[in-house]
């Protein structure tokens, strides 16, 4: 009696289980194979524009995109620096427009020179059409006050 | 089930202070400053640094002055002046990114104080040759030295062998 009952048990099982298996086995060689999609330099540039362009942005989500930014090995396109103004004027927040630029300038390392004035003459009419002033205006390129080092103060 | 009935009831009455979020938080320690982002670790902390330059929390409390240029913020851009932009800045942020990466000029001090160091020791050095240590054997001088040459000569030590041209 119970020979039968599992006898039938397995054979179902065995139904309901192994074709399955096989696709499953199958999809998950493909995926494994495949490692993912691979996000190209435009989709990643349209994708940061898209963020920064959402028009009901947060500081929150604003500053998070911004960090992101600084903390990979790239220097923002004109575009998504744009964007990322005009978002900082949705939310009036000027002090994250010079912050921002200053960090851009930041990421161009060495290639300074080179780099900044091309992106300071891509975004020009962006800073002029909402008022900006780059860190240079506000002399911000040289250091203006000393501070005390938050390490040294007990 | 009488028990853990007044212990649900206890906790729901008790007071808002005894709920404690977490035992290592800084909550509450940021005045009335704005909490504008999630920060480096989640805590309503400012630091100051480039690869991460927003922080949580902006680094003036709101004043009236702030007040009254935070609603002119509101409004065009172009009517801020350049005080009036560098005044935003510092009410969010503490240092530029020149400032930050300024250099400190330690290493001033440091090459100082090791050259002291090392000059100390050359002094240290004169002095017990001068004082402590015996002076060197008769053997050291270049008379000595030379006869000691000629020995090794006569002995035949450590001779160099083979054909000229292979050496």
């Amino acid at each position: 009696m119970l020979r039968i009952a599992a006898g039938r048990l397995t054979s179902s099982l065995r139904q309901a289980v192994q074709p399955r298996q096989a696709t499953g086995a199958v999809a998950l060689v493909q995926a494994r194979a495949s490692h993912g999609h691979h996000e190209t330099d435009e989709e990643f540039d349209d994708r940061y524009e898209k963020f920064f362009n959402r028009p009901d942005i947060d500081h929150w989500e604003i500053r998070k995109a911004m960090n992101d930014l600084a903390g990979m090995d790239l220097v923002p396109e004109p575009k998504i620096i744009c964007a990322a103004l005009k978002a900082c004027r949705r939310l009036n927040d000027y002090a994250l427009t010079t912050r921002f630029l200053e960090s851009v300038k930041d990421k161009c390392g060495p290639e300074v020179d080179k780099i900044y004035p091309y992106i300071l003459q891509e975004i020009r009419p962006t800073l002029d059409e909402l008022g900006i002033s780059t860190p240079e205006e506000l002399g911000y390129d040289q250091p203006e006050l000393w501070l005390e080092s938050p390490e040294n103060i007990h | 089930m009488a028990t853990s009935r007044a212990l649900a009831a206890l906790l729901r009455n008790s007071p808002k202070q005894l709920q404690v979020r977490s035992y290592y938080t800084v909550n509450k320690k940021h005045g009335n400053r704005e909490v504008v982002g999630h920060g480096i670790n989640g805590e309503p902390i400012y630091t100051d640094l480039a690869d991460f330059p927003m922080p949580a929390i902006r680094y003036k409390e709101i004043t009236p002055d702030l007040q009254a240029l935070r609603e002119k913020e509101k409004g065009d851009w172009k009517k801020l002046s350049i005080e009036d932009k560098k005044q935003l800045y510092r009410a969010s942020f503490r240092q530029t990114f020149a400032e930050m990466e300024a250099p400190s000029g330690d290493w001033k001090g440091v090459l100082g104080i090791t050259l002291l160091g090392v000059s100390f020791s050359l002094w240290f050095y004169v002095w017990l040759k001068h004082y402590v240590y015996p002076p060197l054997p008769i053997t050291f001088d270049e008379e000595h030295r030379l006869a000691q040459l000629e020995r090794m000569k006569l002995l035949d030590v450590a001779p160099i062998s083979g054909k000229l041209k292979d050496l």
